[in-house]
Parts: C-alpha cells; sequence; structure tokens
C-alpha cells in the first residue's frame, strides 16, 4: 500500500521561514547550517557563504536569492550535484539576501525543503518514513528495493547516509521496529526519508544481493565484486584513480559503492582487517 | 494566494534534465499569474513527496514537465504528492493536477515554433520536405507513442509539410529506419522531448549520422533540431495548462 506524503498547514511555510530568520538573528555570529554560514545583516538582510569561506575577503557577490540555484548545482570541480545534503557545495561566493523571503528562497535552493524540515523536528512535528514504507510505494525499476534484505538497508544506510557523504541527519529506520545501526549525523538537517539516490543506491546493493545468492566463485566472491577490484587495482596501478559521478552506482568506482564494498566485500577477503 | 508547481523528472546524473523546468518556471515568475513559482522533481530535491511543505499558497496548481500520458503522469506523480483526482484536499491546502503537456491543444504550436527556429535561415533544397517527430516510445506502454500520433496529425490537419511522419526510439517505426526511407529530399527531425539529454546529445547523432543542426547525405538534408520541451514557449503551455485548471473543485472531472 501507499502511504500518503505529510499533510501540510497553509502557513507551514511561512511558520517555518519566521523560526529560521529568528534563529539566524538571535546569533551574533551568525548560524552554521550544513556548509552555509548565515550571517545577519544590518536592516533585516541576511548574508550567505560556504563555512570555510567565513574569513575570505575575495569572495564573489551575488544579490539575487535565486542565484542560490547556480551555486549549489556544481561541485568545486565542475561535477554535478544530485544531492544537495553532500558534503561537497562550492566555495568562493558570498550571497546577500534582502529579507526572510530571500532567506527562504535562497536555502530551498542550497537545501531544498531543509529548513521546513529542521523546524518541524524542533517541534517535534516531522513525520518519518521508514525504509520499509517507502519501499512499500516503490514501482517500475525500484520495486526491487522491496526486497533488499534488513542487513542490506543497514549497509547500504552506512554506505550512503553517514557524514563523510550526507550531511543529514538520519532519522528513518529500517522499520518501526528495526533501527539503522549508524552514525546519524551530527547535521542540522533532518532526514525524515530515505530520498531518490537511496532509493537508486538501495536498488543496486539489491542487485549484489542477487548475486550473492547465485554467482559466487570458488572463494565466496561475486562476479561485481571481482569487477570492482580489478577496476580499481588497475586504476591506482595507471595513477587513474578518481571516483564516477555521485549517482552513478553501476560503476566500480562509484565512492558509495566503494563504501559499501568496505562494509562487505572487505570482511569476505580479510576478516581480521576490521572494518577501516 | 496562488502557486504553481512544475514537476520534472530530474536526473542523477546530469544537469540538463531540470534545466528546462527551471527555466520555465523563470519565465513564469516574470509573467506573473501567480505568487510562487516552485519546482520539483523525481530525481532530484525537492522531491514531489515534501515540495508542498514549502508551498505558502493554498490554492495550487501542479503541472507535470511531461511529454506523454502513462506512467509518470498517471502513477508516480499522484502518488508521491497523495493526489486523489483532478483536485485534492490536503489540510489548508486544495491541490489541482493537470495532465502532461503533450496531450494540450497548443503542443502543436510549440512544434512549429521549435521548427520554425530551426529553418530559420537555413537552406532547403528543391522537392518534398518531411517532418519527422521523434518520441521516445516504448513497447511497454501504448501511450507514450500516443502523444506523437495526437500531435503528428494535429501538424498534418493544418498542412504546410509533403509528409508528417512518426518514429521513436524504442518502439517500431525507428527513427534511423523512418530517417533513411521517407520520401523527401529535406527532412525535418524534431524530438518531442522534455530536455536536452544523452538521447538528444548522443544516442541519436550517432545512430542517425547527424553532424549538427545540418546533415547532407547524398540528395537528402536532414535538420535536427532541439528538443520542444527546451522552447521558451513550453512556459507558455504550462501557464495555459495550470489556468485550464481553475475553478476545478473537488470531485470534478478531469
Amino acid at each position: 500500500m501507499s502511504e500518503a506524503p505529510p499533510e501540510t498547514s497553509g502557513n507551514l511555510a511561512v511558520e517555518s521561514r519566521a523560526a529560521f530568520a529568528a534563529w539566524v538573528r538571535e546569533a551574533p555570529g551568525g548560524r552554521r547550517f550544513a556548509q552555509v554560514l548565515i550571517r545577519r545583516q544590518a536592516p533585516d538582510g541576511y548574508v550567505l557563504c560556504h563555512v570555510d569561506d567565513a574569513g575570505a575577503d575575495d569572495l564573489k557577490v551575488y544579490e539575487d536569492p535565486r542565484a542560490a540555484r547556480e551555486l549549489s548545482k556544481l561541485t568545486e570541480k565542475g561535477e554535478y550535484r544530485p544531492l544537495k545534503s553532500s558534503p561537497n557545495l562550492r566555495r568562493g561566493w558570498q550571497l546577500r539576501v534582502p529579507d526572510d523571503g530571500g532567506l527562504a528562497t535562497a536555502m530551498n535552493y542550497l537545501y531544498p525543503a531543509a529548513v521546513v524540515h529542521w523546524h518541524l523536528y524542533r517541534e517535534d512535528r516531522l513525520e518519518i518514513t521508514h525504509y520499509r514504507q517507502n519501499a512499500a510505494r516503490q514501482s517500475g525499476i525500484y520495486k526491487r528495493v522491496q526486497r533488499l534484505s534488513d542487513k542490506g538497508v543497514q549497509n547500504a544506510a552506512r554506505a550512503c547516509c553517514e557524514d563523510a557523504v550526507c550531511l543529514k541527519k538520519t532519522l528513518w529506520d529500517v522499520d518501526e521496529q528495526l533501527p539503522l545501526e549508524m552514525s546519524r549525523g551530527e547535521g542540522e538537517i533532518p532526514c525524515p526519508e530515505p530520498c531518490s539516490i537511496f532509493v537508486s543506491f538501495a536498488r543496486q546493493v539489491r542487485l549484489f544481493e542477487r548475486e550473492e545468492k547465485r554467482d559466487l566463485d570458488e572463494i565466496g566472491l561475486s562476479r561485481s565484486e571481482k569487477e570492482d577490484l580489478t577496476t580499481l587495482v588497475r586504476a591506482a596501478a595507471t595513477g587513474e584513480m578518481g571516483f564516477t559521478r555521485e549517482a552513478e552506482f553501476e560503476e566500480p568506482l562509484n565512492e558509495r559503492r566503494l563504501r559499501y564494498r568496505n562494509l562487505t566485500l572487505v570482511p569476505k577477503i580479510a576478516p581480521e582487517a576490521g572494518e577501516g | 494566494m496562488k502557486a504553481l508547481v512544475i514537476v520534472g523528472h530530474g536526473s542523477h546524473l546530469n544537469e540538463d534534465s531540470s534545466l528546462p523546468v527551471y527555466e520555465h518556471a523563470e519565465r513564469i515568475r516574470e509573467t506573473g499569474g501567480y505568487d510562487e513559482v516552485v519546482e520539483c522533481f523525481w530525481k532530484e530535491e525537492p522531491s514531489m513527496r515534501h515540495v508542498l511543505e514549502t508551498v505558502e499558497s493554498d490554492e495550487v496548481y501542479v503541472v507535470p514537465a511531461f511529454i506523454s500520458e502513462g506512467y509518470f503522469t498517471q502513477q508516480v506523480i499522484p502518488r508521491e504528492f497523495g493526489l486523489e483526482g483532478p483536485v485534492t484536499k490536503k489540510g489548508s491546502k486544495t491541490v489541482h493536477y493537470a495532465g502532461p503537456l503533450g496531450t494540450f491543444e497548443k503542443m502543436a504550436d510549440v512544434i512549429l515554433e521549435r521548427i520554425e527556429d530551426l529553418m530559420r535561415d537555413k537552406d532547403v533544397s528543391e522537392g518534398r520536405t518531411a517532418l519527422v517527430l521523434l518520441g521516445h516510445g516504448t513497447a511497454m506502454n501504448k501511450n507514450s507513442s500516443g502523444v506523437i500520433y495526437l500531435n503528428a496529425e494535429r501538424i498534418r490537419a493544418r498542412g504546410g509539410y509533403d509528409l508528417v511522419v512518426e518514429a521513436f526510439l524504442d518502439q517500431d517505426p525507428e527513427v534511423g529506419e523512418v530517417v533513411g526511407s521517407v520520401e523527401a529530399e529535406n527532412v525535418i527531425l524534431i524530438p518531442v522531448f522534455i530536455a536536452e539529454g544523452w538521447h538528444t546529445r548522443e544516442t541519436i547523432p550517432e545512430d542517425l549520422g547527424l553532424t549538427g543542426e545540418v546533415t547532407r547525405r547524398g540528395d537528402r538534408t536532414i535538420f535536427y533540431g532541439a528538443p520542444v520541451g527546451t522552447h521558451p514557449s513550453m512556459a507558455g503551455l504550462i501557464a495555459a495548462r495550470a489556468r485550464e485548471l481553475e475553478g476545478q473543485v473537488v470531485g470534478s472531472a478531469s
């Protein structure tokens, strides 16, 4: 069965915008929100920049709140960012917005829907959709995520959602009875439901699980595990090491995929190594 | 207050997919009519699931930036938004839901504008001119191709081309065969897609051996247009689609 998305009250957007602006205003040094530092600027405005650019004086200045969309689109290296809460926001910019409305617009491009979830979480009103509920409504090529094992969900979440790759605080669990065993993150942005990146990753992990059932060689490695190892060794040997695109999970050198291998393949071939 | 929410497919891999949605939203913001114009996506953020939480307005018009009636417009989008029909009451919000863009009457005008842009200042050889409307198509869903046939028929009825033919990537008639066999000296090939992407930039030109907007091959010239969905006048189509929904009440038919 499919579950309805959270109900919204008419003024939730207004309420959360005001609460967020007040939270920023009451902190003399500004507030850090994921990788953005927000400081008050008299009379009613705000200045936003990358947290690591707090003291920089050579930043490129933008004044349209919607410039935040372009600023959050690509990484420092020019790669597309499909997940805005990945810790790869580029630096070198300063965004000056005139008022609370401008701040809300900018924040919704930098971290979509994050301010409203931050507000609901602080008020203890944020509705959580656990993995199994989310999976139950998937269809088409994503329907197979319904068959992902509990262990698969656990490992996928650790590979895909920890602070090293996503700054949101993971609040959902496998289901109501089975909590995720992971570091849920220290960030300000709550994550109430598996996102589309996670569902796509879960689909890939489910494909790995299917291999585990039938395609293992004499030392217990699956075809894709060997492919990943081979590609990794080759890349390192030729000096061409580099991650593939962030959500290109079918490629061996994808960061989240390698994080998953670190959790599942490394213990298989070197049980004494523990988790690295 | 009134909000227009434009729903795009979006992509985990490239920025091209969502770009037209952002651009059309910006155009509609400039022309006015809505207190808020908001973008959301299937594969990008904000998700359809959570976008309404960020919308201030109580009157919400949801328009999918999708060409065809099918899996997304009939199943995924209503499910993710929690819609019950053309009009859904959600808390204090009334959410109106439009069908896809491709079936809308004005779609043929946008296609013709796209052709006009492509053919401006181009040398057309003497002889017949064929228009090939290219859809993705899929053997999985008949509706996917229906919109191509529908618009081909509309343009045929208006005249202007010796031939108007349909072609697809993933079903018959296959585009390579159509472009290779259509009896015309000039072939205008228009992808009826919503955004630039892997198909429009790579697979189609490669499979057909196209060298750019104009490819001359023997006595035939192929003119290859940008996708219909990136044309600026799509913004007008989206706005018109939303306007059509005004006045609908809960329980009304689509």
